[in-house]
Order: structure tokens, then sequence, then C-alpha cells
């Protein structure tokens, strides 16, 4: 855990000056009043730090399991790529679809006048399916858009579209998973957004308007850059959520090849602990998605601007 | 012919898009719910399916087999008692902290509320990883045990909780209450019970049914370490009995549509929350 150290040390140097100019009781309340929060620092360390950094220092040894080395980290960057490429094009697509997505659906639910309760119900209902993941929702799907989904037999006798008709659509297949994906990255997107577009001023727009603007004009200049920061952010956000979501698409396709699925096979296989590549490849993991956390909470101090 | 419109026809048709957006969002999220209500629940094959056999042989066998099955029982009872333990795990630990933060250390706030959001950082399948990495070579009866899973739970559900339990200690000013109980020649405990729980009672309830809904559907942590617990059975039993796998997974969503409504119910008479906590809690979704 990279990051908790540099926060933390710059912090407990700074507590430690100002200590040093104040008296030995004083000393004593500051400690006396840290060591209430000792328990939870402690249960922190055992059950995150401690695994977070058995599975980094086994990441960084050699392939048998020993010594500091790059040697399992670049073999699992090489021999695993297949993974890392469709983990990451699994995750921007489905980010993208959502951002999209969500953003248009909370920008009609928020300015929907009519019925009252449309926009509590879409912000209720985003909450619980955020959440929704898990392998309940590879089932949910299969029964709509599997082979002999009900979706399936609906679209190809209404529309005269079969799915299964060319090899582009499988629910056990990628753009299966993208779709499933939606189910809980659109609801998450409208969660981050609907503060931003609540913060969409009526009066920029009437002023847009009376300076000559037309609706694209006020869209371009005003309405897209001050929802940007949000958007952005909630890319990163979903990116993050679809690159260690596993449960749901192992229920759709237990040999599909992306790394959560990869790293929980090896696991499940490798009982002696000898093998390095699944520490090495959620190691790889853990750094592709503090990387974009990183960069959410970056972006995020600038959504915030424009949010009462 | 733009003159000929009314501004109030207009209005109309400026509504047409964002009508349509959220019927087809309605449609989307709704849809996969009534297919799986459907397989579950009725016992017409899909090729056999038309609109002469749509009311045919509508039936809670289905729902009924899943009963029968030998491991429905004894692994819901364990992801039960997770889910139980769990919570307990996580009010015992955090409640005192996040009273600490705000009552002794309002200096550590950031830096806790920081740790607390950590775990987003460790996908559940990394976190599985860290735990054969570091227990089951330093730890092994630990490993074994059967209640191991419930501190890593509380760490996934940690993001949830903390800021729900902080939330609603920032709604009532905890101090004053306690500086107000305590000058009145009320101890801790009296506090304790009688002051701040039944005042923080709403975000108690509310942290202690999201950690329990992390736990019932949680399954990577679970079939990677090979423990049994509700969800592996599901997964499992889906592939031996696909319709009862699906009336499972119909069973499950209405339980858990329940207990998000007793939540909502429970919680609602205290809804004067602070600005802050009403903001939507973003990175909810981790799904595992």
């Amino acid at each position: 855990m990279v990051e908790a150290a540099d926060v933390a040390v710059p912090a407990a140097a700074g507590r430690a000056g100002a200590m040093r100019s104040r008296s030995a009781g004083a000393v004593r309340q500051r400690m006396l009043a840290w060591s209430g929060l000792v328990p939870f620092f402690v249960f922190l360390i055992m059950f995150l730090l401690l695994p977070t950094w058995g599975v980094v220092q086994k990441g960084f040894s050699s392939t048998d399991g020993s010594g500091f080395s790059t040697e399992s980290m670049s073999a699992a960057f090489t021999g695993e790529r297949q993974a890392l490429i469709g983990s990451l094009r699994l995750s921007i697509v489905s980010a993208v679809l959502g951002m999209v997505f969500g953003t248009l659906i909370a920008y009609a639910a928020a300015t929907a006048k009519r019925p009252k309760w449309l926009r509590s119900v879409v912000a209720a209902f985003s909450g619980v399916a955020a959440n929704m993941g898990g392998i309940i929702l590879a089932f949910l799907f299969f029964t709509l858009l599997g082979r002999q989904g009900l979706g399936t037999k609906l679209i190809n006798e209404g529309i005269g579209v079969d799915l299964y008709g060319t090899s582009w659509f499988d629910i056990t297949g990628f753009w299966g998973w993208i779709t499933v994906y939606q189910y809980f990255q659109i609801p998450l997107m409208v969660l981050v957004t609907l503060p931003a577009i609540d913060g969409l001023q009526a009066s920029w727009r009437e002023a847009s308007a009376n300076l000559g603007g037309t609706t694209w004009t006020y869209w371009r200049r005003v309405g897209l850059p001050v929802l940007a920061p949000s958007m952005l952010g909630g890319f990163l956000l979903l990116f993050a959520n679809a690159f260690s979501a596993y449960a749901t698409v192992y229920a759709l396709n237990t040999q599909s090849t992306l790394l959560p699925v990869k790293i929980s096979f090896l696991l499940q296989g490798d009982v002696g602990g000898r093998s390095a590549l699944p520490y090495a490849l959620s190691t790889w993991m853990i750094v592709v998605i503090a990387a974009a956390m990183g960069g959410y909470l970056l972006v995020r101090k600038r959504a915030e601007r424009w949010q009462a | 012919m733009k003159s000929a419109l009314t501004p109030r026809r207009r209005a109309r048709l400026s509504r047409l898009g964002p009508n349509l957006v959220l019927i087809a969002a309605a449609l989307f999220f709704v849809a996969p719910i009534l297919s799986t209500a459907r397989q579950a629940l009725q016992k017409v094959p899909m090729p056999l399916l038309t609109w002469g056999t749509a009311t045919d042989k509508w039936t809670l066998e289905g729902v009924r087999r899943i009963f029968d099955e030998e491991n429905f029982w004894p692994t819901l009872q364990t992801s039960l008692q997770l889910a139980l333990a769990t919570v307990v795990v996580t009010l015992v630990l955090l409640v005192p902290t996040a009273l600490f933060v705000h009552l002794r250390l309002p200096r550590a706030r950031s830096l806790v509320e920081f740790l607390t959001v950590l775990p987003y950082v460790v996908p559940p399948v990394a976190l599985a990883a860290g735990v054969a990495a570091f227990y089951r070579a330093n730890a092994r009866w630990f490993f074994n045990w059967s209640w191991s899973l419930v501190p890593f739970y509380v760490i996934m559900a940690l993001p949830f909780t903390y800021r729900s339990i902080d939330a609603g200690m920032k709604a009532i000013d905890v101090r004053t209450l306690v500086d107000a109980s305590r000058s009145l020649g009320a101890g801790w405990t009296r506090t304790f019970t009688r002051v701040l729980v039944p005042n923080l009672a709403s975000s108690l309830v509310s942290a202690a049914f999201l950690t329990a809904t992390v736990v019932l559907g949680e399954f990577t942590i679970a079939v990677t370490l090979a423990k049994r617990t509700f969800p592996t059975f599901s997964f499992e039993y889906f592939g031996r009995d696909p319709q009862g796998g699906v009336a499972l997974a119909l069973l499950t969503l209405l339980a858990t549509t329940m207990l998000l409504l007793g939540l909502t119910v429970l919680t609602r008479p205290k809804a004067q929350r602070s600005r802050r906590s009403r903001r939507p809690h973003p990175p909810t979704g981790m799904s595992s």
C-alpha cells in the first residue's frame, strides 16, 4: 500500500514536530487520544495491509517464489497479456457506454417535471442496481438474452433480428458481458452525475440564449465543460468497477480470459502457494485500479466546484 | 414551419428525447427481472412459448424444489451467521472509532476517511490472493477456520459502513449531546445506551443492512478460497438445475429488495440528515 505510507508518513512527521514544542503532559494527552484509534489501525493492518503486502511481496519475487525480483511481474505482463488486454478492453468499453447512457438518463430524470416521484425513484433504484453485480445478475441475463432467452425470442419474432444469427453476440462473450455490466455501470454513473446536473443553473441557459446562443452553443460552451469533470470522474470509477468485477463474468462464462477470472483460477489450483503468477497478476490489478482511483480523487475536487 | 409550433407544443417536443431515454432505460432494467420471473414460475420451454401458451403452466414448483435441496439450508445458515458476525464486528470496531474521531480527534478525520476507502483499491480477488499469500503461509489454522471470512467482509464493506456511521454522527452533533448527557450526571455507559444509540439508530441500522447485503452476495473470495457459502451454493445449483437456479435467483432478488425496503422504512422517521450525507455515495459499485 504505497499510498497509505505516502500519506501517513508526512502526517506523522508533522505531528511529531508539533509535539516536541509542548509539555510532557500534553504529549501524554495526545498519545491517549490517538490510542482510541489503535483497534481500528490494528484491524486494518492485519486484514487489509498485511494481505496486500503479501500479494505485492510475492508478486515481486522470482518465479519460484523466493527473493526479490521483477521477474514474475514481467512474466505475468507478457505471459498473460491476453487476460490483461481483455480486462482493459471490457472495462474501457463498458465504462464509456455506462458514462454516456448514465449521463443521458440522469439528465432526463433531473429535468423531468412530471411525474414528481420520477427523480427520487431513479435515484433510489440506481442506489440498489449499482450494487447488483454478483452471480445473480448473470442468471437474470441468461433468462433474458441467453440462447433460449425471452428477450432473444421477442427480438427475433418482433423485429426479425436473430441475436445469435451471427457470431457477433453471445451472452457468454464480450458484447454479452458489456450488456450485462451496463446493469450496474449505468446506475453508478447516474449516482455520480445527478448532483452535477442539478448544479447546472437555468439562468446559465437563459444567459446563453440572451446572448444569441443556440442550444448547441449552450452545451458546447457551458453545459459540457461544467459536466466534464464529473463525467471523467464517473468514467474512472466505472472503469475501476468493471476492472475488479469477478462474479458476474465468471458466472456468465467460467472460461473467460479476464484478469480476475485468471487469478482466481490460478489460486484455486495452486494450493501449495508455490507459483508467483497469481500474485504478480493481482499486483498489476492493484496498480491499475490505484491509478484509476487516484485520477478519480483528483478530478472529483474540480467536479464539486459547481455543486451547491 | 417552426412558427407553427406553440410554445407548449415546442416544450412537449423537447421532452420527447428525454422521455424516450427514460422509457428505454425502464425497459432495460425491468426486462431481466420479468424474464427471470417467467422462467422461474412457468413450466413452458422457450421454443413452445407463444401468445397462445403464455398463460399456461404457471407454478411454484420450481421454487418449492429449492427447499428440498440438501445444501440450501446449511449454506443459507452459514451465510446468515457470517453476515451477523460481520455486522457485529463492524459495529464494535467502527462506532468507537468514529466516536473517537468526532469527540477527541477531529484532526484524524481525513486520515481515517482515506483509510476507509482503501478497500476500493484492492479488488476482492486480490484480497483473496492476499489471504492466500499471507494467512495460508503464516497462520494456517486461521485460514481454515470457518469464521475466517468475517474480517475480510468487514474490510470489503468498510467504505459503505464507515460513511453511513460517520454521516449519522455528523447529523446529530455528537459532542453537544455527549457533553449535555455527561453534565447531567450520566456515566459513559448510560450516555452510550440512552443518548447515542437511539440517536444514531437509523445510521447504525443502515450500516448493518449494507454489511448484510455485501456478505449475503459475496462470491469472489468465498469461491477462490473454497469456502461453502450461500452464493457458492447458488452458483453450483444453477449449473445443476437451471430452472431451480433461476427460481433461487428470483427468491434472492425478492429477499434483497425486502431487506432494502425494510431499511428505507426503518430509517425514514429520522430523515433529517445533513446535506453532506444526502449526496450519493459515489463509489458504491465495486461488485464482487
